[in-house]
């Protein structure tokens, strides 16, 4: 599978290579914040903020300092990762509820640095960086980022730090009387999914080569992600991949002319997988092998 | 000056404080946060806004219209859907109310469109003056309706016996179990009156406030600054926190930037969230 869409943008159209490095996009993006809520719990309502972070950082290092893409985008996420460190020191001691919303608050101030600093991030008019238009190269570059977040995924389900997330998210006061040191924990697995949705941003901002405040930070980046993490089956390895490449395809179909439409069926996915199948599609098909 | 901006701020801060104590009440009873909030706010104010500019009916005389229609919406909505899931962990009732908003506010825009409508009975303009400060008549009315909501809610809670049942099973589910008081019903009660207050204070925001299908995101932001800084679950920290973000408001624009709330809102909450976790009166509920 990896071997082949490795070779795949050899020989297809631009609507397939543009189509397929969105999809590559969400599935980062949604494992990005599958690493935080998945497994620890606690469900981030504000993730597109490291997205646009990460986004804006890109485009400004490199605008303005000169420093080459690859660099460029990697300061981006370093910065995403820290401020993600930064913004979780209170709001994860308490339980997720306050997380969740102040979250929520934190990616609408951060929409609003982007449209007042307009002397750095060009405000309101947007910020254009250097155009690139090798598309075969984004949809390398997506791809790397999918294998980074799968990658990033997988050690946490084999790992010694990810059975203490996974503690955390059965039981906070449970996994802290086991000696795992819940605070530190949150907070690192919060980095490093800030990080990764910092890649993907920056990947995104050269990729587009225009950043408007409202797309870099737009709410519904986080509801995607949220409900395509879900949607597959959040704290597993193959949910988000399931949930993004299924979403991102119904989204192709209806959001053109079917906008609102959309987002109410967004609405009933969202609360289906609430009441009926909590572990999202992954958990279904494993409920069914299990119950053979 | 100074003066009229701490008076606008105070105007302002009882109708937040009105759409708060909803947010705190469902949150000191049930525990969840609920996204829905917001959507409650929108559906009073479109409540308000149909039955003026179809029927006529002036603006002040909808909002029990606005409340009966909000009670029976909150109760059932709690009664057959949130209740499925109010033993599951927190999560899935954030995730829950989240699918429900993303709904209304979509079935709203596919029916009412996005534009941006306004209640103007004639008397909307009018205002007084009173030493040296301008007020509007409208600003005052709601205001003052604002505080008779937050005041009946509270009297409600503390003086009859369903109010005391849903105090009780706040303080503690299985206590009140032990009591005779069976927690679902209290649960469904206790939303749909945090519903219908939540609907008075959209229908009386929508007197001075746009009514359009996407407005209920914002005041979810509002509510939950101020029930955080007031204390979540304490009602009267909900009227305190709703003055403070009105003042806030109200400095903000006049004297730095409107497109600065959130930032300011934040890092408030960060120190908040730091130094006081239990509001600044130190009596809200803290998990």
């Amino acid at each position: 599978m990896v071997v082949l869409l490795a070779i795949v943008p050899i020989d297809i159209s631009g609507y397939w290579l543009r189509l397929i490095t969105f999809i590559f996009m969400w599935i980062g993006l949604a494992g990005s914040i599958n690493l935080i809520t998945g497994y620890t719990g606690y469900l981030d309502f504000g993730h597109v903020a490291f997205f646009g972070i990460g986004a804006y950082v890109t485009g400004i290092v490199m605008l303005k300092l000169g420093i080459p893409f690859f660099p460029a985008m990697f300061i981006g996420a370093v910065i995403s990762g820290i401020m993600a460190v930064v913004v979780g020191i209170p709001t994860m001691r308490l339980k997720g509820a306050y997380f969740a919303i102040a979250m929520l608050v934190f990616a609408e101030g951060m929409k609003q640095v982007a449209l007042v600093l307009e002397g750095i991030t060009g405000g309101g008019n947007g910020l254009s960086l250097p155009i690139y238009t090798n598309y075969t190269f984004f949809y390398y570059c997506m791809f790397g980022a999918v294998l980074l977040t799968v990658g990033t995924t997988y050690w946490f389900e084999r790992s010694k730090f990810g059975f203490a997330l996974m503690a955390i998210r059965e039981g906070e006061l449970a996994a802290e009387v086991s000696g795992v040191n819940t605070f530190y924990c949150k907070l690192v697995a919060f980095g490093i999914s800030a990080f990764v949705a910092g890649i993907i941003g920056g990947i995104y901002a050269y990729w587009m080569t225009f950043l408007y405040p409202g797309d870099a930070f737009n709410v519904l980046t986080t509801v995607h992600m949220i409900v395509m993490a879900f949607f597959g089956g959040a704290g597993t390895l193959l949910g988000p991949i399931i949930g993004a490449s299924l979403l991102a395809i119904i989204e192709e179909l209806l959001w053109a002319e079917f906008r609102y439409t959309y987002l109410i069926i967004v609405g009933f996915i969202v609360v289906i997988v609430v009441l009926y199948i909590p572990r999202g599609i992954v958990g279904l098909v494993r409920e069914k092998v299990l119950a053979k | 000056m100074f003066a009229q901006v701490l008076l606008d701020g105070v105007l302002m801060g009882g109708i937040y404080a009105s759409f708060a104590v909803g947010f705190s009440l469902i949150f000191g009873v049930l525990r969840i946060i609920n996204i829905v909030h917001g959507e409650f706010i929108m559906i009073g104010a479109f409540i308000t806004y149909w039955l003026y500019k179809i029927c006529g009916i002036d603006p002040f005389l909808t909002i029990p219209a606005a409340f009966i229609l909000l009670f029976v919406f909150g109760f059932l909505l709690q009664r057959y859907v949130i209740n499925r899931i109010i033993e599951a962990p927190e999560i899935m009732s954030l995730l829950l109310t989240f699918g429900l908003s993303l709904i209304i506010a979509n079935i709203a825009l596919l029916a009412w469109k996005g534009d941006y409508r306004l209640v103007n009975p004639e008397y909307a303009g009018a205002n007084f003056n009173f030493a040296t400060f301008t007020i509007p008549y409208v600003r005052l009315a709601t205001f003052i309706f604002a505080l008779v909501a937050v005041a009946g809610l509270q009297l409600f809670l503390q003086r009859t016996d369903i109010g005391r049942a849903i105090r009780a099973t706040s303080q503690s589910k299985d206590g009140a179990r032990l009591q005779g008081v069976s927690p679902a019903p209290i649960y469904a009660i206790t939303f749909g009156l945090g519903a219908a207050v939540t609907g008075v204070a959209g229908s009386l925001l929508s007197m001075s406030f746009s009514v359009f299908p996407a407005m209920g995101g914002d005041y979810l932001l509002f509510s939950f600054f101020i029930v955080v800084v007031g204390g979540m679950g304490h009602i009267p920290g909900g009227l305190a926190g709703g003055f403070i973000l009105g003042i806030l408001q109200s400095l903000i624009t006049n004297y730095v930037s409107a497109g600065l709330t959130y930032v300011v809102m934040f890092c408030i909450l960060y120190f908040v969230l730091i130094f006081r976790p239990a509001g600044i009166f130190g009596k809200g509920i803290v998990e």
